[in-house]
């Protein structure tokens, strides 16, 4: 009860400090004049009387002091002295004080940046009840990676067993085109399986879930409901509060909205936001006129996710499905040659960790994201080692004052505890400059990973993991840069100072030992930093230098949706001429055609042919096209004609191949005019007169070489109500050339949702978007390394040089030449810029072999970078060396003395 | 805080205040320090100085309250007075001492 009482008054005492200091003043004042007044009545004088009044009251300080201690809280008020202490050092090198907080903004930021995007798409567990019982099915082959993509008879098997799973529920992210006042418009969408919503277990906001009871073939009743999101609910239905039984016409079709998701259910996928979920029976509809569940197991579509019963591992999961592989093909396909290749292949069903849900974005950035990952730590271990040195270049200026306090009786442990608050200032000041500025940067970096998937958003909040590790980090980075330089600073031996001034060459010389030890170590982690970057930014120019084929430069692609609309066969293809003339009335329009897949767009589509002299069947990458595709794209036609739009399937069919193609059906001999067969579905053959051959291109990937390919006329397509996408040469801006597409369409179609225009290079660009964000950071990484490098080595010289004052004034006085000086001094930091470039190079060749996996056309060992980058590094260390040697050649002998 | 010894010294210094003030009345800071080097005589050497943080110590324990007031030379002062839970406090520290002072007392006694 005491000790609360006290503890209170002390606490409240914190916030009246002046008013009870003046109070205390006033008392000790008045208690003298009370001893004055007494000792005057005994007869002493004015002066007597007052001497004797303060001996007897001893030392006011003293009282005053021990009064202050006993009435706040003694620990909290150091602190609050160490800090103002602190902030006055910091203030009266106000330089010092701005590299540092912005060296490790930088570096705490960039951290914070990466790690609140690796958080967002990698660690989140998705925001429903006990998400650590997810599971996400994956199947093997001894032939391929994992796999997450399942058919849909093999998930119905699955679904049925409940022995290691409560719930398994199956998805697939689409837009869905929903009927709006204006014609139909994309809104993002999933299908889901009939137990997804009782395996995410997020209650309804309104209305129910979808049951295993919706998903049934053609719908519960006569129509499929759909549940939809709270953002959808608000916007498209004004928040009625009677929106369940509405009706919604998605795909042409009449759905029924049964529920609303509140906002903070995002699905299963967390870079995906679907508005509305449909039941997985309705695919059919929605994706009409294709359907993936009539194609059985020809389709892989489907990504599924599983609820663990309570108490079975994630283990005991993967071996209750490893166990389940053989009943689930044997049960759920028929076809028996099928059934042959998958066991010769090991085909196996198994289970991996889903508390975060499931993307493909996940699986794709894991390496990059880890590999920036470390680039950003490399940074700040790199910050906090440059201020480490800079600190303890500073407090070895300091250390006569701090010896002194040390020989009056201050704790060693009192002054490491000042030191160590003035970088937890510097690493505070910092951290909350660069958690300011993170958000922003790992926005950017979010957009740049979700470049290639329309619609997809990352949350990259801030949230309690990020504050964590922001929190960790600092904590690291303040005793990684103050503890040395204090614990240094504050050293026993160092009292020897005061007794021997600053003059004691010898100990000097071991004592620079340490800061040169960790400006070496950054020079290593520089150079690290430097290699890394001109590997990765060679080989990024590699990629675009990189012969593609054709040429990007001034191409557009247009997206068209043509599958929900009435026109097919025949009348689609005039429909595609006419819009394809209509864009070419366009100015600045040169070319216009049409292709099924843009080189780099993500989609592959292969097929097998054969001649009498392939030696059985070649894969070849496909292509459906329009007339004028290889003029608009600039390849190159080597012989024959063009595909015409009366190349109809009447006239017989036509196929172009390209050189690879053509070498690889006929070897040895011209192709053009020669026949292509093409084994078809039962059985049949068909056979194609190839007309032309046309230069090779880079079809899914410029990493990898142009395959050999071919192409189909757009007039012989069989497919139901195909979407091509227009590509379109264009001189001059692109924007009003989507201003009319659109509106062409709006009055030419009315029913297609309005088409999507991207440039080619952009197209190309999002390819390659990892490589484009590592080069781009490795670079950005490395040009900072570089500046706080040249802080780090300027810095720490002109602090030890400014010490060597006195030092240099004798030797100038017994006859050192200004040159001489100049090169002393130039010379400590050649030596650290050596040693550590050699320690960077050694540790680079070890490291780099990391970066493999991620260079195009480049040796990791690539003697030319790694001599740039040691050249680069010398010429920083020397620029930054030359004013702290020149100021030292200046030095005036006789001054210099004198300063001591 | 601080340790054992200075806390017999602080236990002493407390109830010598606290007994001061209960034969005397309320007191300024002066006189108490004056009463007790009266009382104690020359065996008590102690820097008039020290009594204040002790009388800071007690009001924060809540044992005594401060006002300011005026002495009988009219000047301005803070006096201090005895609390009800002061009152308590001596009772038991009065005890307390008379019982390790019998203690001591039976040690240092010639056996």
């Amino acid at each position: 009860m005491d000790t609360l009482r006290t503890l209170f008054s002390r606490i409240a005492s914190l916030f009246r400090r002046r008013h009870l200091d003046a109070d205390l003043d006033d008392e000790l004042r008045s208690h003298i004049d009370l001893a004055i007044e007494e000792n005057r009545k005994r007869g002493m004088t004015r002066q007597q009387a007052r001497t004797a009044a303060l001996r007897s009251f001893g030392g006011v300080a003293q009282a005053r002091e021990a009064y202050r201690s006993q009435r706040g809280l003694p620990i909290l008020d150091q602190f609050a002295r160490d800090l103002r202490f602190g902030c006055r050092q910091l203030l009266r090198a106000p330089g010092f004080a701005l590299t540092a907080i912005l060296t490790l903004a930088l570096g705490l930021g960039a951290n914070t940046a990466v790690f609140s995007l690796i958080n967002a798409l990698l660690l989140r567990p998705l925001p429903v009840p006990h998400s650590e019982q997810l599971t996400v099915l994956q199947y093997t082959r001894s032939d391929s990676d994992p796999s997450f993509s399942f058919s849909h008879p093999i998930f119905r098997f699955l679904e049925m067993r409940r022995d290691v799973f409560m719930n398994t529920a199956a998805f697939s992210d689409r837009p869905m085109q929903v009927r709006s006042g204006s014609g139909n418009v994309n809104v993002p969408g999933a299908i889901v399986s009939g137990q997804f919503f009782q395996l995410m277990q997020t209650p309804p906001l309104i209305g129910r879930w979808l049951t295993p009871q919706d998903d049934q073939k053609g719908g519960a009743s006569s129509q499929f409901g759909v549940v939809i999101s709270e953002g959808f609910w608000r916007n498209w239905f004004n928040s009625a509060p009677d929106v369940v039984g509405r009706k919604l016409t998605i795909a042409n079709s009449p759905f029924v909205v049964v529920g609303v998701m509140p906002r903070s259910f995002i699905g299963a996928d967390p870079t995906t936001r679907p508005d509305i979920y449909v039941p997985l029976w309705s695919e059919p509809v929605v994706d009409a006129p294709y359907d993936a569940i009539a194609s059985g197991y020809h389709s892989w579509w489907l990504r599924i996710l599983a609820r663990r019963s309570p108490g079975v591992s994630l283990q005991q999961a993967n071996s209750g499905l490893q166990a389940a592989t053989n009943p689930a093909l044997q049960e759920a396909i028929s076809d028996a040659e099928w059934l042959k290749d998958q066991r010769e292949h090991h085909f196996q069903l198994g289970a991996v960790a889903g508390s975060t849900g499931f993307s493909y974005l996940q699986r794709d950035f894991l390496k990059p994201l880890t590999a920036v990952f470390a680039l950003c730590a490399a940074m700040l271990l790199l910050a906090c080692l440059n201020l480490a040195s800079l600190l303890l270049a500073r407090s070895a200026a300091r250390e006569r004052e701090l010896a002194t306090r040390l020989a009056m009786g201050a704790s060693r442990r009192r002054l490491v505890q000042q030191l160590l608050v003035e970088s937890l200032l510097i690493a505070v000041l910092g951290t909350a400059a660069g958690v300011v500025a993170a958000p922003a940067v790992s926005g950017a970096l979010a957009a740049m990973v979700l470049t290639r998937t329309p619609g997809a958003t990352l949350d990259t909040t801030l949230d309690l993991r990020v504050f964590a590790f922001i929190a960790l980090t600092a904590i690291g980075a303040t005793l990684l840069i103050g503890l040395l330089p204090a614990l240094r600073a504050t050293s026993r031996n160092l009292s020897e100072q005061i007794k021997s001034g600053s003059q004691t060459i010898s100990a000097h010389e071991r004592k620079r030992l340490l800061p040169r030890v960790l400006m070496g170590l950054e020079v290593a982690l520089a150079l690290l930093l430097v290699v890394g970057a001109g590997l990765l930014a060679t080989s990024l120019t590699r990629i675009y230098r990189t012969g593609l084929g054709f040429d990007p430069k001034g191409v557009v692609n247009l997206s068209l949706d043509m599958n929900k609309q009435p026109l097919d066969g025949d009348p689609l293809t005039r429909w595609y001429e006419n819009y394809g003339d209509a864009l070419l009335r366009q100015p600045g329009v040169k070319s216009v055609s049409y292709a099924s897949i843009t080189p780099m767009d993500g989609s592959v589509w292969t097929s097998t042919y054969h001649t009498p002299e392939s030696g059985g069947d070649k894969e070849i990458y496909m292509n459906t096209v329009a007339p004028a595709f290889f003029q608009t794209m600039r390849i190159p036609m080597l012989l024959g004609r063009d595909f015409r739009w009366n190349d109809t399937l009447a006239s017989g069919r036509k196929i172009i191949l390209n050189q690879a193609a053509a070498k690889l059906l006929f070897p040895g001999r011209s192709a053009l005019g020669q026949h292509v067969l093409e084994s078809g579905e039962e059985k049949k053959t068909y056979t194609y007169e190839v007309i032309a051959i046309v230069g090779d291109i880079h079809y899914a990937s410029i990493r990898r070489e142009a395959p050999a390919g071919a192409y189909i006329p757009i007039a012989q397509d069989t497919g139901h109500k195909p979407s091509y996408t227009a590509v379109v040469r264009l001189e001059g801006p692109a924007a009003p050339l989507a201003t009319a597409a659109r509106s062409l369409a709006a009055s030419m179609a009315p029913d297609i949702p309005p088409p999507v225009m991207i440039s080619l290079s952009q197209q190309l660009d999002d390819s390659i978007r990892s490589e484009r964000m590592m080069a781009m950071l490795s670079i950005f990484f490395a040009a900072c390394a570089l500046l706080v490098t040249a802080i780090g080595l300027y810095g720490t010289l002109s602090y030890a040089t400014a010490r060597r004052t006195n030092e240099i004034g004798i030797r100038m006085t017994l006859g050192a030449q200004r040159l001489q000086v100049a090169v002393m001094v130039f010379r400590e930091n050649a030596w650290v810029a050596m040693c550590g470039s050699t320690a960077g190079l050694v540790a680079a060749l070890l490291a780099s072999k990391a970066l493999t996996s991620f260079l195009y056309g480049t040796s990791v060992h690539d003697p030319w970078i790694l001599i740039g980058a040691v050249a680069l590094l010398v010429a920083v260390a020397s620029a930054a060396s030359i004013l702290p040697a020149m100021r030292a050649a200046r030095i005036e002998p006789m001054e210099a003395l004198r300063s001591e | 805080m601080g340790d054992s010894k200075s806390d017999v010294l602080q236990g002493t210094l407390d109830l010598m205040v606290l007994k001061t003030l209960e034969s005397m009345g309320p007191l300024h800071g002066y006189g108490i320090a004056r009463r007790i080097e009266q009382v104690s005589g020359d065996t008590l050497s102690m820097n008039q100085g020290t009594i204040y943080p002790a009388l800071l110590r007690l009001e924060q324990r809540g044992w005594i309250t401060s006002e300011w007031g005026t002495s009988e030379s009219n000047r301005r002062a803070k006096f201090y007075s005895l609390s009800r839970l002061g009152r308590k406090q001596i009772e038991e520290a009065t005890e307390n001492w008379e019982r390790v002072a019998a203690t001591m007392a039976r040690f240092l006694a010639p056996s």
